[in-house]
């Protein structure tokens, strides 16, 4: 295992090509040394996924992802014994006259353990990165089973015994703030917001996912795509939608921003009508501004 | 204990005052981040801002106090250009020269602090026109701290004539949060506006919440057919009971809102997030009143009432009860939960807590959100005790997030 310092997080950070600045990283670092979970909140497609990912490659370990809704619950989450399989075997078994001590001992072992994402990181031999995503999606007598997970890293199965984490895996928890997370939860993390990024930082990034987008272009891209956040609307585009529009950019030769190609290609950024009607209008005005 | 020790203490003691909730076990979280992060400023700073701040609608107070606090020794801010009555004489104190006690004289309601506007300082990068709130973070981490910045990479400078980006999601959060908590009582026409600004994601969140708690009230009956389905696969044990989805139980909303001087802004805000969430409910009739009844409608963003009412007329409940009953075939049925928001400020006109009542009786539930200080409650031409006695529950909604949190006890 390699020495966790600053210079291994900013340079494998680097290496994944996730922008990023100051407080990404030192909340990453922290993670990582103080082996804590790390909460990321932000707008949707800022890239708060993107974190466990990134971490996964730089760790150059699994990346084990759990995705949180409504009604997930520890069988979903955790484990589940394979009752077919048990079924089978009990079928198997019957004729060749076996007491119920044998085929109990065959029937709960770790071959009819379905592992869910919780489990398979406890029980990995290696450090793993264990994303929770959309963890506000959950219910909260989910999230209250989670905070004892997340404590001491190990599972109880009546059947099987204790089974404790070798290397406590990494936890990134992201959430979408559709309802607030409980206080014990956020004190047991490290907490990351990341916003959406600002206008230098897009251009970066713009420059290292599209490659093939004029400097300049991306330039205006960055800005304008910065502006038209600050709309107030629905549904503002993400860092994803600023990419793909920039491909879109690309793939139709548009060689400067200007009103018919941003009109053209406007869908690309925003989903919602309402959005997109609030937006027309003031197209002149910001191609004009982020030129 | 170190002197940094004591300084970081000092630290979270003032955060603390401001109001962010911090744990004793956050803070030795903070202790070995720092620890591991080392004090170069802008590492120490994202260093306490994860362990110490959970809430990003805390960010705002934890950056002012954390620039006054670890100022740099050769930066020289003119901290008492604040706010009259922030907070009045902060001493410079730094990583730097520990020891060094903090004086604060600073009151602990500091919830949305404004860092001072003013020019930028030769050498001294960084200061916008925008407001502080909407300042961003990234903003702050990305100022060299003179003298600061030891060995590490520099952030490149920006582009002359750039204007710095805030932090849109950051700036939309610490505003509705600071909006959300300012009492009705205090509203002008200015809170009013920024309130209709902020409604907008509180009513997606109201919808979402609604949503999900109707959907948590749905569990029914056994379904047979899905357990016995579910049965198979356990090779015919019902271990896993399937239960049929009850349809949700929609409410028949009448909504009846003060909209007379004193509660005009409580009411509008709630008639507008009701709108929002119409989906959720059967039927929604609004209606408002000073001294008659109205019904209420929304066009572009708009109250418009008929038949117009006269809104600087003396509020008198009564007589809005009255005309309600004459119209309870219509409106009144067992699906039906009255909201009634007001002050109960009846000019010392016949009260008629006897309709209300009768109402109850025809009703669901007879719910009354009251914008009021509860020290005001039945004070001088106020009757709201005698209606108090008549209804199902009397809801405190003095601020938006009290407002939202009593119309979801509603559905």
């Amino acid at each position: 295992m390699q020495k966790i310092d600053q210079q291994f997080v900013s340079e494998g950070l680097k290496r994944a090509r996730y922008i990023t600045n100051e407080r990404i990283e030192t909340a990453i670092y922290l993670a990582l040394a103080l082996e804590k979970p790390l909460l990321i909140e932000g707008p949707a497609g800022s890239g708060k996924t993107e974190v466990a990912k990134v971490l996964a490659e730089m760790l150059q370990t699994e990346l084990i992802r759990l995705q949180c809704y409504e009604g997930l619950d520890e069988a979903r989450a955790l484990y589940e014994w394979n009752y077919q399989k048990q079924l089978l075997r009990l079928q198997a078994d019957e004729h060749r006259g076996l007491g119920w001590n044998e085929i109990s001992e065959h029937l709960f072992s770790r071959e009819y353990l379905l592992e869910r994402p919780l489990l398979k990181a406890v029980a990995a031999h290696r450090k793993v990165v264990l994303l929770i995503d959309e963890i506000d999606k959950a219910d909260e007598e989910f999230e209250a089973f989670l905070l004892e997970l997340l404590s001491d890293f190990q599972v109880s199965i009546p059947e099987l015994g204790t089974i404790r984490a070798v290397e406590r895996p990494v936890v990134v928890l992201t959430s979408n703030r559709t309802r607030e997370l409980s206080e014990a939860l956020r004190r047991r993390c490290l907490h990351l917001f990341i916003d959406f990024p600002g206008i230098e930082q897009e251009r970066r990034i713009i420059e290292l996912k599209v490659p093939d987008l004029d400097a300049r272009l991306a330039a205006e891209a960055a800005r304008f795509v910065n502006a038209l956040r600050k709309l107030g609307l629905k549904k503002p585009p993400s860092v994803a939608e600023s990419l793909d529009w920039a491909r879109a950019l690309v793939r139709l030769g548009v060689s400067e921003l200007n009103t018919d190609a941003v009109r053209a290609t406007l869908g690309v950024l925003l989903k919602h009508e309402d959005d997109r009607e609030k937006a027309e209008g003031k197209v002149a005005a910001l191609v004009r501004r982020s030129g | 204990m170190s002197t940094l020790g004591e300084q970081l203490l000092h630290f979270v003691e003032r955060l603390r005052a401001a109001g962010v909730r911090i744990s004793v076990a956050e803070t030795l979280d903070a202790m070995n981040a720092v620890a591991l992060a080392g004090i170069e400023m802008a590492r120490m700073r994202e260093a306490l801002s994860a362990t110490l701040i959970k809430d990003e609608a805390d960010h705002p107070v934890f950056d002012e106090l954390f620039t006054a606090f670890f100022r740099p020794p050769g930066e020289k801010r003119d901290i008492s250009r604040k706010r009259p009555g922030d907070r009045t004489s902060i001493s410079p104190a730094s990583a730097r020269s520990p020891g060094e006690s903090p004086e604060t004289s600073q009151s602990p309601e500091t919830p949305e602090p404004h860092r001072s506007d003013k020019p930028r300082k030769p050498g001294e990068e960084r200061k916008s026109k925008t407001p502080a709130k909407e300042r961003s973070a990234e903003d702050e981490r990305t100022t060299p701290h003179s003298g600061e910045a030891t060995g590490l990479r520099k952030e490149e400078p920006r582009a002359a004539g750039e204007e710095p980006t805030p932090g849109i999601e950051a700036g939309r959060i610490a505003r509705l949060h600071a909006i959300e908590r300012t009492p009705f009582a205090r509203y002008s026409d200015l809170e009013y506006e920024q309130a209709r600004e902020a409604l907008g994601p509180l009513a997606r969140r109201y919808r979402v919440r609604l949503g999900r708690r109707l959907r948590a009230a749905k569990a029914g009956r056994v379904d047979f057919r899905r357990t016995i389905r579910a049965s198979i696969q356990r090779g015919g044990a019902f271990s896993d009971l399937r239960f049929r989805a009850r349809r949700p139980r929609r409410v028949d909303l009448v909504v009846l809102a003060d909209v007379s001087g004193s509660v005009r802004y409580s009411s509008t805000l709630m008639l507008e997030l009701i709108a929002g969430a119409l989906a959720h409910f059967r039927r929604v009739r609004s209606f408002v009143y000073v001294d008659r009844l109205a019904e209420a409608d929304f066009e572009d963003g708009h109250l418009v009432t008929t038949p117009a009412l006269d809104l600087y007329a003396r509020s008198d409940f009564g007589r809005v009860l009255g005309e309600l009953w004459e119209r309870r075939g219509e409106l009144l049925n067992r699906a039906t939960v009255l909201v009634i928001m007001g002050d109960g400020r009846n000019n010392r006109r016949p009260a008629r807590a006897d309709l209300l009542r009768e109402m109850a009786r025809l009703c669901r539930a007879v719910v009354w959100l009251i914008p009021e200080e509860p020290e005001r409650w039945g004070t001088g031409d106020s009757a709201i005790f005698q209606y108090a006695r008549e209804i199902s529950a009397l809801l405190r909604s003095g601020n938006l997030r009290e407002m939202e949190k009593a119309l979801l006890e509603v559905a």
